[in-house]
């Protein structure tokens, strides 16, 4: 044996095997300081909670704004700057206890007054917020008892109201700076939050630092925090594995192939998908015809969707709801493939030539992939798609505005079955774009949201679901499997079923 | 200039590569080995014997594709030239033989065409009508046509000159007669090299137009769209977009080398 040779071969699997230890560690215990590089494709316009509709606002809304209460990652409510609550037994009033010796980044204090501004301004009609919808059907008035203590008087009781507090209607906002500030609160926002937005360069990055007044002993460990701009994952994905961004999200299973094995990188899968949908007018012609909905519905193979754009990783969906959420029903009945049903129902809705339509095509990946292998199960049946492409930026807005009849769309869960279901599919719904009108729907998410047992909301919102379905104002399509990727140094994170990360309890370790 | 045209070799370099892809973009249902359009559940694959060049994000054939991907690009090429010659060459042509005022107007605008950035005109006017075949071709050839203009007018131009003196010596042939006779003979040439340099400027263009996401609509196999599309994912099957953009440069190359091969 040669003893310096065997020292030499020890040494080098020591260390070849401490450099792989420290390559995948995990970021041991909170450490301060640093800077957080997000990688984001941000398509912000405003950082004004009060009238904020983007997606991706909220990851910077949740830094630089507290809510009253929070979703914990179960979707359960949890205190923030409300620290408990009481619940009259009518159902129609709760009482809120707040968090004492929290100011605002202005120094503005925050109290019971704030509260109730911060409700009155969302319900102002000459505001206009888009959450004046949310809010109105469930709020009567606000009522200031003592500073620490506010209460909701309820126009009806309602479960709905916690979940809204933990999103856009709970954040609140400084009354003083959002006066003084007017149309320039949207890109210099005052909140209670763990970070003070900074500078906000449109089309390049947000530059939020800590807060030093923040109420949270402790936190936040992060000094900085840069939000990047992306132009799309991919570029996100080299950017993480260059070292430049910390955190990139929106990762589909194909675009996480090429780090699935990396050293330093560690990936989050979400356990709750996004939801794809196809969508389209259902009160007017052509798509107010049933049978050639149902012939849409034949046609299309949700599991192949699945399989081609999720890898197999997503799942198929039936209905609004993924499975792990409590009001799921895993006795809905929905159309199956059948193409031969799907060519009859064609000819019997009026078309035993085809039909024929433009199917809007976001410059979004996965929408991409989706609409092309729709298009092919669709011909296949005779209904013939063209593919019209539309800017990201510009496509949701046309829908909206009902210049867009036919798109593929998707939604990530709310906290409250009341959420997405009343949203999208009540007569009143803001985001109910496909025109969807049924009265017996009408009541039963009426009904469900005034409710506070569960085993009734349940029951309510199966039979609510199945006759959505039934309907088809839409096609769902899937659930999404998606990914957050992230340095290994980076410790912390938790996904929440809304698809927002929070990053306010990140920290980063050096390395 | 100092060999005899026919015997240039850069011209039968082009000549090859432009008859190999009109082959190809002719025989393309009977050389493609799968259909181009149908998707399967063999994603991204690499290159293989059952797929030459892998498969895309949808599971196509890329090989199939590309092949496919021909008949859009010379399409496109072809048609879009053609724009640009019907154009360019009579508004060339009457501001080469016509004198004062028409001249200078017509000048005018082409010098205010050509001071335009060719792509960008392109991309701002294809976002403006919408991106399919036909607008392409129409918007391209647009484009296209100011250097053809200009440079039929400079041989118009110098030929007028030169036949000014004959047809004052002749009996009173008419200006049609004098271009048709005369002048037209010594612009074709240089017409027919700056056809095939338009046609080779605007197949790269249209590449450079989808792969900014302003091209042919998808499931489209064009080859810019198909190099936009693997760009995703170049460190998984990078023949998704190194093979298109491969078609992209050979076919330009060799239309530009037939027509530099005139001059």
């Amino acid at each position: 044996m040669r003893s310096v040779a065997m020292g030499r071969r020890q040494a080098l699997v020591g260390l070849t095997g401490a450099l792989l230890a420290g390559g995948t560690a995990q970021a041991a215990g909170p450490t301060r300081g640093g800077t957080l590089n997000v990688g984001l494709d941000n398509d912000a316009k405003t950082y004004d909670p009060i009238f904020s509709v983007q997606f991706t606002e909220r990851h910077v809304l949740y830094l630089a704004f507290n809510t009253l209460v929070k979703y914990g990652p179960d979707f359960s409510i949890r205190p923030e700057l409300a620290t408990s609550w009481e619940t009259a037994p009518d159902g129609k009033r709760i009482v809120f206890t707040l968090q004492p010796g929290v100011t605002f980044q202005d120094g503005t204090k925050f109290d019971a007054a704030a509260v109730k501004w911060n409700i009155d301004q969302r319900m102002d009609k000459t505001v206009n917020s888009p959450q004046r919808q949310l809010l109105e059907p469930i709020v009567a008035s606000v009522e200031v008892i003592d500073p620490l203590h506010v209460a909701f008087n309820l126009v009806t009781p309602s479960p709905v109201l916690f979940s809204l507090l933990g999103e856009r209607p709970g954040f609140m906002v400084s009354p003083t700076a959002w006066q003084q500030r007017g149309a320039e609160f949207a890109s210099q926002p005052v909140g209670t939050g763990a970070f003070v937005l900074k500078q906000w360069t449109r089309g390049s990055q947000v530059v939020l630092e800590r807060n030093p007044t923040y109420w949270q002993a402790g936190l936040p460990y992060l000094d900085r925090i840069v939000v990047h701009d992306l132009a799309g994952s991919v570029i996100g994905v080299q950017r993480l594995l260059t070292g430049e961004v910390d955190y990139v999200d929106q990762l589909t299973p194909t675009d996480v192939l090429p780090i699935e094995k990396r050293a330093g990188i560690v990936l989050k899968p979400i356990k709750v998908g996004r939801w794809y949908f196809l969508q389209w007018h259902v009160n007017a012609a052509p798509f107010d015809n049933a049978k050639l909905r149902q012939a849409f519905a034949h046609a299309i193979d949700r599991e192949r969707l699945n399989e081609i754009t999720m890898r197999g990783q997503g799942s198929v969906s039936d209905g609004p709801t993924p499975e792990g959420l409590w009001w799921y029903d895993p006795n809905l009945k929905f159309y199956q493939h059948d193409p031969a049903r799907a060519k009859a129902l064609l000819a019997e809705a009026g078309y035993p030539n085809g039909f024929e339509y433009e199917l809007s095509t976001p410059q979004v990946t996965v929408f991409q992939q989706i609409n092309q292998l729709l298009q092919e199960q669709l011909g296949a049946v005779g209904i013939k798609l063209r593919l019209q492409p539309v800017a990201s930026s510009e496509w949701y807005a046309r829908v909206v505005a009902g210049t867009t009849n036919l798109t593929p769309t998707r939604w990530t869960q709310r906290a409250d079955p009341d959420g997405l279901l009343y949203i999208l599919f009540h007569s009143k719904g803001f985001a109910n774009t496909m025109k969807y009108r049924n009265e017996r729907v009408d009541a039963l998410l009426d009904q469900a949201r005034t409710v506070y047992d569960i085993p009734t909301r349940k029951r309510l919102y199966g039979e609510a679901q199945q006759q959505i379905v039934t309907d088809l104002p839409m096609v769902p399509l899937i659930f999404g499997a998606e990914y957050a990727a992230l340095r290994a140094n980076v410790g912390g994170f938790e996904w929440i079923p809304d698809e927002i990360p929070r990053f306010r309890e990140l920290w980063k370790t050096a390395g | 200039m100092t060999q005899p045209g026919v015997l240039r070799p850069g011209r039968w370099i082009g000549v090859a590569v432009i008859a190999g892809v009109a082959a190809v973009a002719l025989a393309a249902p009977v050389l493609a080995p799968r259909d181009p359009y149908r998707s399967s559940i063999a994603m991204l694959d690499l290159p293989s014997m059952a797929h030459w060049l892998g498969t895309d994000d949808l599971g196509r054939d890329v090989l199939s594709r590309v092949i496919f991907g021909a008949r859009a690009s010379l399409a496109i090429g072809f048609g879009a030239a053609l724009v640009a010659m019907l154009i360019g060459v009579p508004i060339g042509l009457l501001a080469g033989t016509l004198r004062g005022r028409i001249d200078v107007a017509l000048v005018a605008l082409i010098d205010l065409f050509i001071a335009l950035p060719g792509l960008v005109l392109a991309l701002i006017i294809t976002a403006m009508v919408g991106a399919n075949l036909r607008n392409l071709i129409l918007v391209l050839g647009v484009v296209m046509w100011p250097p053809i203009a200009r440079l039929v007018r400079g041989q118009a131009l110098a030929l007028r000159e030169a036949m000014f003196v004959e047809a004052a010596r002749a009996t009173g042939g008419t200006p049609l007669w004098i271009v048709r006779h005369h002048v037209w003979p010594g612009v074709l040439p240089v017409v027919a090299a700056q056809f095939s340099i338009s046609v080779s400027f605007a197949i790269f263009t249209s590449a450079s137009l989808s792969f900014l996401g302003l091209g042919i609509p998808p499931p489209a196999a064009d080859w810019g769209g198909m190099v936009r599309a693997g760009y995703d994912y170049l460190a998984i099957n990078p023949a998704m977009s190194l093979a298109p953009g491969a078609a992209v440069s050979l076919t330009v190359m060799g239309f530009y080398v037939i027509g530099t091969s005139f001059k």
